[in-house]
């Protein structure tokens, strides 16, 4: 009655038309059936693991990368932190020297000499010596008896230069003396080495005013030192019965420790300085 | 080539001694380091090789430094003399020795510059500090001393070792 084919085609359009009516049902009632349920629960397990192993597999496989990646950064990343610790050093260094030289031009320009500005580039191989070398000699204008100098007062003077570097004997050293004046009430001694930080200020005589916390100033009569250049502080004063002198002693204001450029009057005068410091 | 290792040395110590260690305040007041090797040229090199150098030694620190000229070689010229006399009667390698060589060299080598400041010294008086930088350089001399000479006696022996093959060390 009903040809093959068209058993066929009425059969397959009854079965989409069941099934989507079935689908229609379902999709409406959230319910599992009782078969679902072992179903989920004999699977799931298997699931689970074998997602787990390959989650576990996966996280081991892209950490190692991950780390191996961290690592080359981390590298990286503390080269950098290193260099950049470096300039910061360097940077601070450059900024300290910016403020020496800064202050070294101001106090140059206060001079009414010529100076040069010299970088102490080594100290006295003895402990009982006071003397430095500086980087500039014959060959810039320096010569024996040369006043050097820094803002914060007298530091020496050169004894020796050759043609690109010279030698400078503090005023710490015990061979050195400066004639020098008590700044308030004109007190005139020598200012003579005796310890590392320290000046013995010698053939004060007791008549004369003399106070500590007194400047001393270089008085200008020895022809080394420009009259006016401080060269420190009068930390001690002592008198002896017997004696016509006082005993002072005297703080360098320049801090001998800390050298590390100075000034070299090229043609001290006997002149002044052109603004009071 | 033996030379180029002396002069080296001898530079290294001399720059070491007026830059880093005098920029150092933890260091104080550290001995000449440049006596350790002074004894090690005195011990280790004939006559004709060592006493040039030491003298050439002396008159480059007595350049560097402020103490009156000739200081310096004097005392190196002397320490010379009388460590070759030593070294007649004392094994160069000997222990006490090496342990007393730099100790006492250093003590001398004070003890010329204190005689410098008392009779050519411009107020003839001793430095306030005098003792304690005596006594700093004779404890430094004392822990560093032998392991000075004992490096630059091994430094020696390798490196003569190495040019001119075992055996060929020069001998005093």
């Amino acid at each position: 009655m009903f040809s093959k084919k068209m058993v066929l085609i009425v059969g397959g359009v009854v079965l989409i038309t069941v099934n989507v009516i079935l689908l229609s049902v379902t999709s409406k009632s959230q319910s599992t059936s009782a078969f679902g349920r072992v179903g989920l629960s004999f699977v799931a397990p298997f699931q689970e693991f074998v997602t787990r192993s390959v989650r576990f597999t996966r996280e081991i496989w892209e950490h190692y990368f991950f780390l191996v990646a961290v690592s080359h950064e981390n590298r990286e990343l503390k080269k950098s932190l290193n260099d950049a610790i470096e300039k910061n050093t360097q940077w601070n260094e450059l900024k300290l020297a910016n403020n020496r030289l800064r202050d070294l031009l101001s106090f140059q320009k206060s001079l009414t000499h010529r100076v040069i500005a010299a970088e102490v580039i080594g100290k006295d191989p003895s402990v009982w010596f006071k003397t430095v070398i500086i980087d500039k000699g014959k060959a810039d204008g320096l010569q024996k008896g040369l006043p050097v100098v820094l803002p914060q007062g007298i530091t020496g003077q050169v004894i020796e230069a050759s043609e690109r570097y010279s030698k400078v004997m503090l005023i710490i050293d015990r061979n050195s003396a400066v004639d020098a004046l008590v700044q308030r009430s004109r007190a005139r001694g020598i200012i003579k080495g005796a310890s590392a930080d320290q000046c013995r200020f010698e053939f004060v005589l007791r008549k004369n005013d003399v106070q500590v916390g007194d400047t001393v100033v270089a008085s200008g009569f020895d022809g080394v030192y420009p009259k006016g250049l401080r060269i420190g502080q009068v930390s001690d004063l002592s008198e002896r019965s017997s004696d016509i002198f006082y005993e002072i002693t005297v703080t360098p204001f320049v801090d001998f420790e800390k050298l590390e450029e100075v000034l070299v009057i090229l043609h001290p005068e006997t002149e002044a300085l052109a603004s009071e410091q | 080539m033996r030379y180029c290792f002396y002069i080296g040395t001898c530079l290294l110590l001399m720059i070491v001694q007026t830059t880093v260690l005098s920029h150092s305040n933890a260091i104080g007041g550290i001995y000449d380091l440049l006596i350790p090797f002074v004894i090690f040229l005195s011990i280790s090199l004939p006559v004709r090789e060592s006493l040039p150098f030491i003298l050439a030694l002396g008159f480059v620190v007595d350049n560097l430094s402020g103490s009156p000229f000739g200081l310096y070689l004097t005392f190196y010229f002397w320490l010379f003399v009388g460590m070759r006399w030593i070294i007649k009667y004392l094994r160069a390698g000997n222990k006490l020795f090496l342990s007393l060589a730099v100790v006492v060299a250093v003590l001398m080598e004070n003890i010329l510059i204190m005689g410098t400041f008392a009779f050519l010294g411009p107020d003839g008086q001793l430095p306030e500090e005098a003792v304690k930088n005596i006594v700093s350089q004779i404890v430094w001399a004392l822990f560093t001393g032998p392991l000075f000479l004992l490096g630059f006696l091994t430094l020696s022996k390798r490196f003569n070792i190495q040019l001119n093959g075992a055996g060929a060390a020069p001998k005093p």
